[in-house]
């Protein structure tokens, strides 16, 4: 068995876990920043991200049952409070709507999940279920993301100032919000995890879990992304229009049902994949979860190299 | 070798042959490599190359005809074969994806360039190992260089390229060298296959059987390296000597892949040449519908109806077809035994015999190379 860290050194692995996977940077933020990002894929992002601030106050209420230490318990619920706020009007989800407002989109259809996409929804569904089945130590250890939420935040206040003066400033509240909240909520959860996590083993648990939840909020990106590339056939791909159809790709055929040709049909390198999802929603009304099955669909061909993307 | 086959299963003729979709076409027996771990037969001297590429071309044709949509060119290697540009030509005419396996060490960036031209969609590079030493001590001869070298012309050209690293207990550590070594050459896929084995391998079973202790870290090693990035895609399953289940070997007997051997016979594997007393036929002969659907050999082991128990009604047959029977013959004498492999094999003892052997020796008997004498 290795001797645990010092304080430092575990200190220093943390930061560099963030350093090196935390989605500032991803390809999705680094455009947002640079002020490259349209306004459709500004909305699907507010959308989405929307769903991941509804599991946050879930999450936290998961930490909340697994503490038996009183003054822990007194701290970690001022975070259901700041996001749920003391009374109407008020909160992180409530700033969040605004912003939703503020770039356009219909507030009612937003906190109704309208429009979350499967890729999205897996990921902030896999936060929950992380911590529902992890320890307190994993789990406070899963929210240091926080740590490097302060600078992004600063960051991004500026680029949509510069950026997107089409975004009311109004909607900016939340980010400001969040420039304070976040350094704070780091600085107690750092404080534990570097209490609690005693051997190595459990520093190498912290450790993993901060890199998992630096994975989940890298595959939300992943998904608002993919949602705005506009798929085509890969140049490495064969299509045999056969019963059922057949895509010969380099050591490996992929069976296609009609349903799945239909959706590769469209797939024209022009329409991106939200298009895609709204035409066959246009074309068959009837069907239940029609765009989810579409966004399932897509990402599983590009995962097969059937699809490739454009931007 | 000695005929300890046991009575060769009668196939009913009214069987259906499945849709073959596969094709692998064993162009030569040749090679300048000498791989521990060769999967060509072990008699592979007296197998006579004698498929022209006219030849090739007209088993093409009948592939397709038959449901093929995809062939693999290789050997022993592709590359020694004077007429490949030809042959190539041929299959992609005939609308196959044409797919090139090859050691990657006869090919120049301009005979890639002809082939490409000839319809070559894919190129499949086997590469032994990270560190030149040790991949040449595989291989027998120094060419881990010239590998790489072909690789880069691979991806230069743009055509998709997977790298097959043969995985034993020489090179189970270095897995993150291994994919860095991908994603350096760019490469699509990345196949990690564990050494299966028969012929040569089997020969070299003491010095390539890994430990369950280097399995385990390798494929937590796989398991990082799949989560840091989704190129390449890596292939890597446990080997069927340390899992309690046989490896569906083929997707099934004479099932989804036909193999034409350098001398025309048509076998369901690569391996299955080396199973005594089973009748293969060869497309000099007859068509090849009638080598996929009829030959004896192909019916032998098709479906579940030849199976003995605990297979015959073991629910996992579907998943399995049964396992591997050229690792049956090569391991009890019987092609149609149960798979050693698996924990129900009243056989398994074998399989866990030589794991225990792997866990207990720390030194490396030396390889017997391909083409070595072998008594």
């Amino acid at each position: 068995m290795s001797a645990p860290r010092s304080r430092d050194e575990f200190e220093a692995d943390l930061r560099r876990v963030g350093e090196e996977r935390y989605h500032h940077r991803h390809p999705f933020n680094l455009r947002m920043h640079d002020g490259t990002l349209t306004r459709a894929e500004i909305q699907t992002w507010v959308r989405n991200r929307y769903y991941y601030q509804t599991r946050i106050p879930i999450k936290d209420g998961l930490i909340l049952a697994k503490a038996s230490d009183r003054r822990f318990r007194r701290e970690w619920i001022r975070r259901i409070r700041d996001h749920d706020g003391e009374r109407v009007g008020e909160g992180g989800l409530e700033l969040w709507l605004i912003l939703a407002e503020a770039v356009g989109l219909v507030r009612a259809e937003v906190e109704g999940l309208g429009g979350v996409l499967p890729g999205a929804r897996r990921a902030c569904d896999a936060y929950v279920e992380f911590v529902e089945s992890h320890d307190l130590l994993e789990s406070v250890a899963s929210s240091l993301t926080e740590l490097f939420a302060g600078d992004i935040m600063a960051v991004r206040i500026a680029a949509f100032e510069k950026h997107y003066p089409w975004v009311a400033s109004e909607g900016l509240r939340y980010f400001a919000s969040r420039t304070t909240q976040a350094p704070r909520d780091a600085a107690e959860g750092l404080k534990f995890v570097l209490r609690e996590s005693r051997s190595r083993e459990e520093q190498d648990r912290c450790l993993a879990a901060l890199e998992r939840k630096c994975q989940i909020l890298w595959s939300l990106l992943d998904a608002v992304e993919v949602a705005h590339a506009s798929p085509a056939l890969s140049p490495h791909a064969q299509l045999r229009d056969e019963q059922p159809a057949l895509v010969v790709l380099p050591e490996r055929a992929v069976q296609i049902n009609e349903s799945g040709r239909e959706i590769l049909g469209l797939c024209d390198g022009a329409r991106n994949s939200l298009a895609i999802a709204g035409e066959l929603h246009r074309r068959h009304p009837e069907t239940e979860g029609v765009e989810t099955d579409v966004h399932d669909f897509l990402e599983e061909m590009q995962r097969l190299g059937v699809l490739a993307l454009r931007r | 070798m000695t005929d300890r086959a046991g009575p060769i299963p009668r196939a009913p003729m009214s069987q259906r042959a499945p849709r073959p979709y596969n094709l692998v076409a064993e162009l030569t027996y040749r090679c300048p490599l000498r791989c521990a771990y060769c999967s060509n037969p072990i008699a592979y001297r007296d197998v006579p190359e004698t498929v022209d590429a006219a030849s090739w071309g007209r088993t093409f044709r009948e592939a397709a005809a038959l449901g093929v949509v995809h062939v693999g060119l290789t050997g022993g290697e592709p590359g020694v074969r004077t007429d490949l540009v030809e042959i190539v030509g041929e299959a992609a005419r005939t609308g196959l994806y044409t797919h090139l396996v090859t050691a990657g060490t006869t090919l120049g960036a301009s005979d890639l360039e002809e082939l490409q031209t000839a319809g070559l969609k894919s190129v499949q590079l086997s590469i032994q190992d990270t560190l030149p030493d040790a991949a040449d001590a595989v291989a027998g001869v120094p060419v881990f260089e010239r590998k790489l070298a072909f690789g880069k012309q691979v991806r230069a050209l743009g055509l998709p390229l997977s790298l097959n690293v043969v995985l034993h207990r020489g090179n189970l550590g270095r897995i993150p060298e291994i994919v860095e070594m991908a994603r350096q050459l760019d490469a699509h896929r990345l196949e990690l296959a564990n050494t299966q084995y028969h012929g040569w391998a089997l020969r070299n079973r003491t010095a390539l059987l890994p430990t369950r202790q280097q399995l385990e870290k390798a494929a937590a090693a796989v398991a990082s390296a799949r989560r840091a990035a989704s190129r390449p895609e890596i292939l890597f399953v446990l080997p069927d000597y340390f899992s309690s289940r046989p490896k569906p070997c083929m997707g099934g007997w004479a099932r989804r892949t036909m193999v034409v051997a350098p001398d025309g016979r048509v076998f369901p594997c690569h391996g299955a040449s080396e199973i005594a007393g089973l009748e293969f036929w060869s497309i000099k002969d007859r068509s090849l519908a009638d080598c996929w659907a009829a030959a004896p050999g192909m019916n032998a082991y098709r479906g579940f109806a030849w199976m003995p128990e605990p297979c015959r009604s073991c629910p996992e047959r579907e998943r399995d077809f049964g396992g591997c029977r050229c690792q049956a013959f090569a391991l009890t004498g019987d092609a149609a035994a149960t798979d050693p492999a698996c924990e129900f094999s009243d056989q398994h003892y074998i399989v866990l015999e030589s794991r225990r052997a792997a866990e207990t020796h720390n030194q490396r008997p030396a390889f017997v190379y391909r083409g070595d004498h072998l008594e």
